[in-house]
């Protein structure tokens, strides 16, 4: 006899439902969760991670995320000034950083700061001053191409109108076009700080003194420290949502309310 | 080469013309080409628009192949003519959001086709209205009608607002002033728009379409404004497939064909009783698609 759509919807839904009940009973039975408890969930050892993991090492991947951040708009904003400029040159110029920079692993550009830096030029550079101006390098080529983005995504017609109302350009780009570029960008910019607050921990190939440690060099340092296994990453990683996990939310409020721009 | 001479040309036409406005020191400004047989100036700051000559391509596309045609102070002049004739264009050409190859163009005062013109001063005595409204959507109806009153000729705010709520009840939408664009019907963003134009007190008023993307119930409110619009006098330059309005409100129709004026007229002589096979055909197919 042939099912009818429901039927078959309910069908998909058991078998699904089936498979993961299966899966569950499985691994219960098979995981040793004495091993897996001592070694990533040790309680005994949480308690003396407080309150350094986050006066020190929360404090310090912010403080580096930030700084990275700031100088990234900066520096994005003016390559995506430079990438819709009627001078070739700088055209050019900043495509040629923007892809460079997408291109290469961010680790590189750490190691590059950290080493390179005082083995080139001796400049003795502060932890602070290598982790943000590493992540500055790296976010400024993908803000760049997002601010592009966002300010050609306003439509011509703003620009038209603006312009035949008498303004000049750069009231019409200031009073119009920016703000409406903004609220196109906000969402994706949130999630570029995601990424930063997570690529802030590359700072740990350079090594740095304890009172500049940020989350993931306090969760390794922990594993020795306390003897625990690994329940000090675990620590450190439940910091980093504490970070990104209320940006993704904000992100994604952002993103239902940007206003529709242009036409009906 | 070409365009640099007959710019050169114009800009002693326009001196002198300038100089005949201020032997006769009227308010009127001077009888510009063609104007007989239509109703003089309504409005003393109304402008006329002067167009000879005009060219323009997008690349080897000639969209405007030699266009001479002018709209006096006061003229509520329609253009018509199938999509792709160049009346946008031409439209577009006046208030120089495209810039012409060849020819020149007289706004009032203003040369826009003149290679020193003050585009951003020019622009603030021309009205446009657009097909898609584009009223800025980050800001209020009330906002969009005082942003350029108050950031580009510096008006105070309570005086921004006085004379845009004046504008919003003139197209009868002063109680919507609080409300964003994108909550408004079609037909009302465009009398928004048009009463944001008229927040500049300019001397002409361009309409490109300002109808063919209203639902069509709200298209008589907005025919409405216009007409209102010009029973005040406003001089105003109208490419619309609006046949009803162009015959009730237009001092005189030009039909397009093909980037050149085909013919030009009293609304009932080009609508009503066309002399061109071309204008014939057009007319046979808008005002009865189904060719019955």
């Amino acid at each position: 006899m042939a099912m009818t759509t429901r039927d078959r919807a309910r069908l998909s839904l058991g078998i699904q439902a089936g498979i993961f009940l299966a899966v569950v009973i499985v691994l219960a039975i098979l995981i040793d969760w004495t091993a897996i408890r001592s070694s990533f969930f040790a309680v005994e050892s949480i308690g003396p991670m407080f309150p350094e993991i986050i006066t020190v090492g929360l404090v310090n991947t912010v403080q580096y995320t930030v700084v990275g951040f700031v100088f990234g708009l900066l520096g994005g904003t003016l390559l995506a000034l430079m990438r819709m400029s009627s001078f070739p040159i700088y055209r050019w110029l900043a495509t040629a950083y923007i892809e460079f920079f997408r291109g290469i692993p961010a680790i590189l550009v750490f190691i590059a700061l950290g080493f390179g830096a005082s083995l080139a030029f001796g400049w003795n550079l502060s932890t602070l001053q290598i982790a943000g101006s590493a992540l500055a390098i790296v976010a400024s080529a993908y803000i760049a191409e997002t601010l592009r983005a966002g300010l050609q995504a306003v439509p011509k017609g703003q620009l038209e109108a603006a312009r035949a109302l008498g303004m000049p350009a750069w009231r019409a780009m200031v009073t119009i076009q920016i703000p409406q570029a903004f609220r196109i960008v906000l969402p994706p910019l949130t999630n570029e700080a995601i990424l930063l607050t997570k690529d802030s921990s590359l700072i740990f190939v350079v090594g740095m003194a304890g009172g500049a440690a940020e989350l993931t060099k306090m969760g390794r340092d922990g594993i020795n420290i306390y003897q625990a296994g690994l329940t000090p990453l675990v620590v450190a990683g439940f910091c980093y949502l504490l970070l990104t996990v209320p940006l993704s939310l904000l992100a994604r409020r952002m993103e239902h309310r940007t206003p529709r721009t242009g036409k009906k | 080469m070409d365009a640099n001479m007959s710019q050169s040309q114009s800009q002693s036409q326009s001196q002198s013309q300038s100089q005949s406005q201020a032997e006769t020191s009227g308010p009127t400004a001077p009888d510009t080409a063609s104007a007989k047989g239509v109703p003089g100036a309504r409005s003393t700051s109304a402008a006329g628009v002067t167009i000879t000559g005009l060219h323009k391509s997008f690349g080897d596309n000639e969209v405007l192949k030699g266009i001479d045609m002018s709209v006096a102070p006061g003229e509520v002049v329609c253009l018509i003519g199938a999509s792709g004739s160049g009346k946008s264009t031409l439209l577009r050409c006046v208030n120089r959001l495209e810039t012409p190859n060849a020819g020149t163009i007289t706004v009032g005062e203003h040369e826009a086709t003149h290679a020193d013109v003050n585009l951003d001063a020019m622009r603030r005595q021309i009205g446009m209205v657009f097909q898609q409204f584009n009223l800025f959507p980050h800001l209020s109806v009330l906002e969009n009608c005082t942003i350029t009153p108050r950031r580009v000729l510096g008006q105070s705010k309570a005086e921004a607002e006085t004379e845009a709520l004046a504008q919003l009840d003139a197209v009868g939408l002063q109680h919507l002033s609080e409300r964003r664009p994108d909550q408004l019907s079609g037909g009302q963003q465009q009398r928004v728009a048009i009463a944001r134009a008229l927040t500049m007190k300019p001397q002409l008023m361009l309409f490109d379409e300002p109808t063919s993307a209203l639902d069509p119930e709200t298209v008589g409110d907005v025919l409405a404004s216009m007409r209102k619009l010009a029973q005040a006098g406003m001089t105003m330059l109208v490419v619309t497939h609006e046949m009803g309005f162009a015959r009730e409100v237009a001092d005189r129709v030009v039909f397009m064909d093909q980037g050149l004026v085909v013919e030009e007229g009293p609304a009932t002589a080009v609508i009503g009783d066309p002399q061109q096979p071309r204008t014939r055909d057009f007319l046979r197919r808008v005002l009865n698609p189904l060719g019955e």
